[in-house]
């Protein structure tokens, strides 16, 4: 199965609205995508700027985000029989990288603020059987991209928490994830419709979403592409 | 002053070209919604209207890459309200993206005729054509329906585009192309031009000229008729092989024609370079088939013609009021014609249309300068006639001696 785990809409700094996305995967033959939308966390200054800019999914509005999530995801799985998962990107944003992270939540049911401490998040995120993936955690070479390496410093703190971590984003690979033999996922972030072209995962599994969490969980039937046209 | 007037004269026969070009699809149109009215056939198939036409067709559809909404795009071809036919999707590569979503399409319709080929076959230079002949050997009904990926149609398609051949004498059948969607500049580009350029060309040499004009992404034959050509064989080395097919068809004594049937071509994302590189490339297999009748396409070109003289003559009164007229009248002219073929086209893209004539007008001179083109990945030269000769670098000879002077002084620079 083709999957993108990775992928933002105009909910919040994404480019493409949410029923042009399922639309784009589901044209292009994908299986299983998730929506990870931005949370930010609003206690510091660059997440006070991006809940500003409505870059980010808040409190308040993500009864609605879900709900239209689950709206698309029926609509995806009707016409497409695209298996739709709806998440956010928990992004902790500082000016130095080395304390900013970004983690993926999939299948997440209730909101999860980003100003809670990591322990609390990863916590919550079990409670709700969650899949939690740490995201672009090594350095990136999109200069525009700034580099979230909190996780991967912080790595045998936090690794037991984390059920898989991007191996590869975009266009970016993170051979230190394999040398961890860690589990892994690949992404594209999408936030352009160029970005559909860009690393994907292959699952090997049924298509619903305990089998999909189980797979990247136990990490076996994974595979990662590199999606060309 | 007077070179002036003359551009001010080429433009306005531009705009009366441009203006007949409509009334061509408005009559081509017409002649459906009449007989959708009052029951009137089609004149191939006056004799033949009471009888019901549905003979089993084989649909061809030649895959590669993802087109913008290719699910969609096949999955049409599967909701055809037509008793029987078959589907053979053919893709060159296991890998290829499109392959993916044309099983999905399968998986989705169990109870159809559709099949996927595999095949890498490498018998001629026209990737289409390579892809296609697989699936030409494997067809087994009697029509022959060769449809291109990127286009969409609706559930009465192959109803409406067969009924033709209850005449005996009609030997292909092809369709008219509306340019839908646009999300970004290059689609937006590419729709304003099949809705006013190619849709008006088309049904302006069917309707006034009589001439045999054929758009490859439908065309329809029968079987009998296309072996009687030569088979897809016969056309593996051109790049225009819709072209070519059409002459053959027409040169054996059956009529070529054109279905006032329009199906869709979706563009929703393509690139400025996609859509330059299509129409320097279409450009220069027109240059290399219709030689110098290729200068009419410039001098139909109205807008670029009276932006030429506010380049030539600076922004004086007379120039000003020329090229902004005539930029005003083909923008109304694209409208019209959009909203004539239901495009349903947003408004406003047809402000980005003098812009557009404007780069066609520049792409008009790419013929001249080189003969080499790209398609699908691949690269060649184009030769009389659109045959294709793989490229092998700079050619010895060029089409005029000034541009192998200015290649050899590019090199030189180049080295320097």
């Amino acid at each position: 199965m083709l999957c993108d785990f990775h992928i933002h809409t105009t909910h919040s700094d994404g480019s493409v609205d949410l029923p042009r996305v399922i639309d784009l995967f589901g044209q292009a033959g994908f299986d299983v995508i998730a929506i990870t939308d931005h949370v930010v966390d609003g206690d510091n200054a660059i997440g006070k700027l991006g809940r500003f800019l409505r870059l980010s999914v808040t409190e308040k509005k993500f009864g609605d985000y879900m709900e239209r999530v689950r709206k698309e995801a029926q609509r995806a799985w009707d016409k497409y029989g695209m298996l739709v998962l709806p998440g956010v990107e928990i992004s902790k944003n500082y000016i130095s990288s080395d304390r900013s992270a970004h983690i993926l939540l999939l299948d997440l049911k209730r909101f999860v603020p980003a100003s809670w401490d990591y322990e609390r998040i990863f916590l919550e995120a079990k409670r709700q059987d969650a899949l939690v993936v740490a995201c672009h955690p090594h350095h990136q070479s999109d200069p525009t991209s700034k580099d979230t390496l909190f996780l991967w410093n912080n790595r045998e703190r936090y690794a037991r928490y984390i059920d898989a971590w991007e191996i590869a984003n975009r266009d970016d690979i993170f051979n230190v994830i394999s040398l961890k033999k860690y589990p892994y996922i690949a992404g594209s972030d999408f936030h352009k419709t160029r970005h559909l072209y860009s690393w994907k995962t292959l699952l090997d599994c049924e298509r619903n979403v305990k089998d999909v969490k189980r797979c990247i969980r136990d990490n076996r039937g994974v595979a990662i592409t590199l999606f060309r046209n | 002053m007077e070179l002036f007037w003359i551009f001010a004269a080429i433009s306005g026969l531009g705009l009366v070209g441009y203006a007949m070009q409509i009334l061509a699809v408005r009559s081509h149109l017409a002649r459906q919604e009449n007989r959708q009215g009052s029951g009137v056939a089609h004149p191939d198939i006056d004799s033949w209207a009471s009888l019901e036409f549905t003979d089993p067709i084989s649909v061809l559809k030649p895959l590669k890459g993802l087109d913008d909404n290719l699910f969609d795009n096949l999955e049409s071809f599967c909701l055809q309200d037509y008793p029987q036919f078959e589907i053979i999707f053919c893709v060159q590569d296991r890998n290829d993206p499109a392959r993916k979503v044309a099983a999905k399409v399968q998986e989705r319709h169990p109870d159809l005729d559709i099949s996927i080929l595999v095949e890498d076959c490498q018998i001629g230079l026209n990737p289409k054509v390579n892809n296609l002949l697989p699936a030409y050997r494997r067809a087994k009904h009697p029509y022959i329906l060769i449809s291109d990926s990127n286009v969409r149609v609706g559930p009465d398609y192959l109803r409406a585009v067969i009924q033709p051949m209850r005449n005996p004498a009609v030997g292909l059948v092809s369709n008219p192309i509306r340019g839908v969607g646009g999300r970004s500049l290059g689609a937006i580009f590419e729709n304003l031009h099949l809705n006013s350029f190619i849709m008006g060309s088309v049904c302006f040499l069917d309707r006034f000229l009589r001439m045999p004009c054929v758009v490859g992404k439908s065309m329809l034959m029968r079987r009998i008729d296309l072996e009687a050509a030569g088979g897809l064989f016969a056309v593996r080395n051109v790049l225009a092989e819709d072209y070519v097919l059409g002459r053959t068809i027409h040169s054996m004594g059956l009529k070529v024609v054109l279905s006032e049937y329009p199906i869709d071509n979706v563009n929703h994302y393509w690139s400025l370079r996609r859509f330059v590189n299509r129409h320097t490339r279409w450009g220069k297999m027109r240059w290399c088939i219709g030689g110098f009748r290729y200068l009419v396409e410039l001098i139909s070109n109205s807008v670029f013609v009276s932006w030429l003289s506010l380049l030539f003559w600076g922004p004086t009164g007379y120039t000003v009021v020329l090229a902004g007229a005539v930029s005003f009248l083909k923008i109304a002219g694209d409208y019209f014609l959009a909203r004539r073929i239901s495009a349903g086209i947003p408004s406003w893209h047809f402000l980005f249309s003098p812009i557009k004539d404007l780069l066609m007008g520049i792409l008009w001179f790419a013929p001249l300068l080189s003969r080499s083109v790209t398609w699908r990945g691949n690269r060649f030269r184009i030769g009389p006639d659109s045959l294709l000769q793989p490229w092998r670098g700079r050619p010895a000879t060029h089409a005029f001696g000034w541009t192998a002077w200015l290649s050899r002084r590019t090199t030189v620079s180049g080295r320097l």
